[in-house]
């Protein structure tokens, strides 16, 4: 499909244009951290490109924390989700797999899913524990994005890959002068792009692929596992951030409503039956079943794969737990 | 998008009847407030308003649109309150789910059925469906054990069964008291006694773990082999749509790719007996 470039004092006019008919989240810097914000006139000219992910994983916009599952709602808004990498990208495959399977669409995910217009991002730097190329993503948008689009040189360079980002670039030219993309900015983006993966495979040269780390898994002895699990808490922050965990419980609320609520097999009792019997009683046990889940069973089930290489649960693990190290360690003992 | 929230919206049912079964087993006789059809061995999620929801297989006969009945066990948050339920209250039900016995795949077959407990519910389901088209099946021996035998259930249900052609019950109760008169002991010791043509048949297990786990040896000692054993799996099922993942069992969603399983489809998965 097509592609074009247009001056970034354009794109803004665009931008504020396509306000006017959708709700437009956009990543922007907070001082310490990166994370979406509804765009209005007050942070239009504070959204940042080319940068990896924000705090919060794309999977929120589709499953909210909380939400009543039976009642009727309006038609949801329009929304576009700009600034969306690549690992987060990655993770919408299973989320349709799993949430719009055909035996049982669920039809509040499909709302929002239907409704939401996704501008994928390249990612032009990396962050400590950004680990996508691990698992054969690269750092820039190749599926599940309606439109990218990549800032540079006081330009905008917009990648139209949908009917609905045809819809969006036909508004866009509405305000915008298009100019063909330099060779130049070509160029650039290529060499952009090879850097970074380079940056990328050396920082983990010695992680395990994603289907290796599953054969390793499933090799591995309880020890180690004891051992990283030591620190965790279980207070489930990892599969919370995770863009690829979706388990939630259903909590009943009177008029026989009921609510769907994030939930996460590292919490206590996540399996536990009537009786009392529990097979993820003990910590680490649970600690491991993520991982049992994410490199073992999702990828006998799924087409897609359920890590993404994104680095979140890392990142948000209070206990310090590097799942990364843990793999690295699982290679060297073999 | 007026049906937008159907499939976790339950059918409301009223409570027709309230029969206590033992001490600790009740059952519910439902009336759907609308036709509900389900497939013997699948299950369905129980909805106290506004209180809790839990999984149960309904021990009703399949044929039967009008009614429903679910017999259930005093052993959670949610049974304890299904118990103090009576005549007159409304419960929602969501469902049927999952994949339950595939009866057609018994035609022509002799049927072994070892079941413990509050597992006999299940079961009262598939011998509804099994007597009503007996002329299918060759045999059909249950194997039924209880802890006492106050805590045997459907005792009319049992004589009835006694009395139709080509169907045998066979009873153990772990103690037994001085009025007993069938065997005492655990389940799996029944399965000495009957004759069965293992290579013409098939073995359903339901019961509690501990007895679907010992019960499944056993067959395997007598020569069945795994795909021939029918297991129904109990897991912490919620969602019943696959997707809210408590009741994963290895790569297996029970609640959609069961609870029915084939000891063949499931050995290598773990905590199958939990």
């Amino acid at each position: 499909m097509e592609s074009f470039q247009i001056a970034t004092a354009d794109w803004l006019k665009a931008l504020q244009k396509l306000n006017e008919s959708f709700i437009v989240y956009a990543p922007v810097n907070n001082g310490d951290s990166i994370d979406y914000e509804i765009v209005g006139d007050n942070n239009i000219n504070d959204i940042i490109y080319n940068t990896p992910k924000p705090v919060t994983p794309l999977k929120t916009f589709f499953l909210p924390v909380k939400e009543n599952v039976v009642i009727n709602k309006k038609i949801h808004n329009k929304n576009i989700i700009m600034g969306i990498p690549s690992c987060d990208l990655a993770g919408v495959s299973l989320l349709d797999e799993i949430y719009l399977d055909k035996d049982f669409i669920d039809p509040y995910y499909r709302n929002v899913r239907e409704n939401s217009i996704l501008i994928g991002t390249d990612c032009f730097t990396t962050q400590e524990h950004c680990h996508c190329t691990a698992y054969g993503i690269n750092p820039y948008p190749e599926k599940n994005n309606d439109l990218s689009l990549i800032s540079l040189n006081g330009s905008i360079l917009i990648f139209v890959n949908t009917d609905k980002g045809i819809e969006i670039a036909a508004r866009i030219k509405e305000v915008a002068t298009v100019h063909e993309i330099s060779s130049e900015n070509i160029k650039a983006v290529q060499t952009k792009r090879e850097a970074v993966k380079k940056e990328l495979k050396k920082s983990y040269k010695n992680l395990p692929d994603y289907k290796e780390t599953g054969k390793l898994i499933i090799k591995s002895k309880d020890a180690i596992w004891e051992k990283y699990a030591k620190t965790c808490v279980s207070c489930g922050a990892c599969a919370t951030i995770c863009p690829t965990c979706t388990c939630f419980l259903l909590i009943d609320r009177p008029d026989f409503e009921k609510v769907r609520q994030l939930d996460a097999c590292q919490y206590p009792g996540f399996e536990r039956i009537a009786a009392g019997e529990d097979p993820l009683g003990r910590k680490y046990v649970r600690f491991r079943n993520r991982y049992l889940c994410k490199y073992v069973w999702k990828p006998e089930k799924f087409e897609s794969i359920a890590c993404t290489g994104c680095g979140r649960c890392i990142e948000s693990c209070i206990g310090s737990i590097n799942k990364n190290e843990l793999f690295t360690e699982l290679v060297n003992k073999k | 998008m007026s049906n937008i929230g159907s499939i976790y919206k339950p059918l409301k049912a009223k409570v027709d009847k309230v029969i206590t079964e033992s001490p600790t087993i009740k059952t519910l006789v439902l009336i759907p407030e609308a036709d509900f059809s389900f497939k013997t061995g699948e299950f369905i999620q129980l909805t106290l308003n506004g209180y809790g929801e839990a999984p149960f297989t309904p021990s009703s006969s399949p044929l039967e649109k009008r009614r429903l009945e679910v017999t259930i066990m005093k052993a959670g948050y949610v049974t304890e309150k299904v118990h103090a339920l009576k005549a007159g209250e409304v419960v929602g039900i969501r469902g049927p789910f999952g994949r339950g016995y595939p009866v057609e795949q018994f035609y022509g077959k002799e049927i072994v059925i070892v079941s413990g407990g509050c597992g006999f519910a299940p079961i009262r389901s598939l011998l509804y469906n099994l007597m009503a088209e007996k002329e299918k099946f060759k045999k059909v021996t249950v194997c039924y054990g209880a802890k006492t035998p106050e805590e045997c259930i459907y005792k009319p249900f049992v004589d009835e069964l006694r009395k139709t052609e080509r169907f045998e019950v066979y009873r153990s109760v772990d103690n037994a008291d001085d009025k007993w008169e069938e065997k005492e002991g655990v389940v799996t010791i029944l399965l000495d006694d009957i004759k069965v043509d293992i290579k013409n048949s098939v073995a359903v297990v339901c019961g509690p773990p501990v007895m679907m786990k010992f019960g499944t040896m056993k067959l395997l000692e007598m020569g069945y082999p795994g795909s021939d054993i029918y297991l129904s799996m109990e897991k912490n099922m919620s969602c019943g749509l696959g997707k809210c993942g408590h009741c994963m069992m290895g790569k297996y969603f029970v609640c959609k790719d069961g609870p029915v399983f084939t000891y063949e489809e499931i050995k290598n998965e773990p905590d199958i007996w939990l």
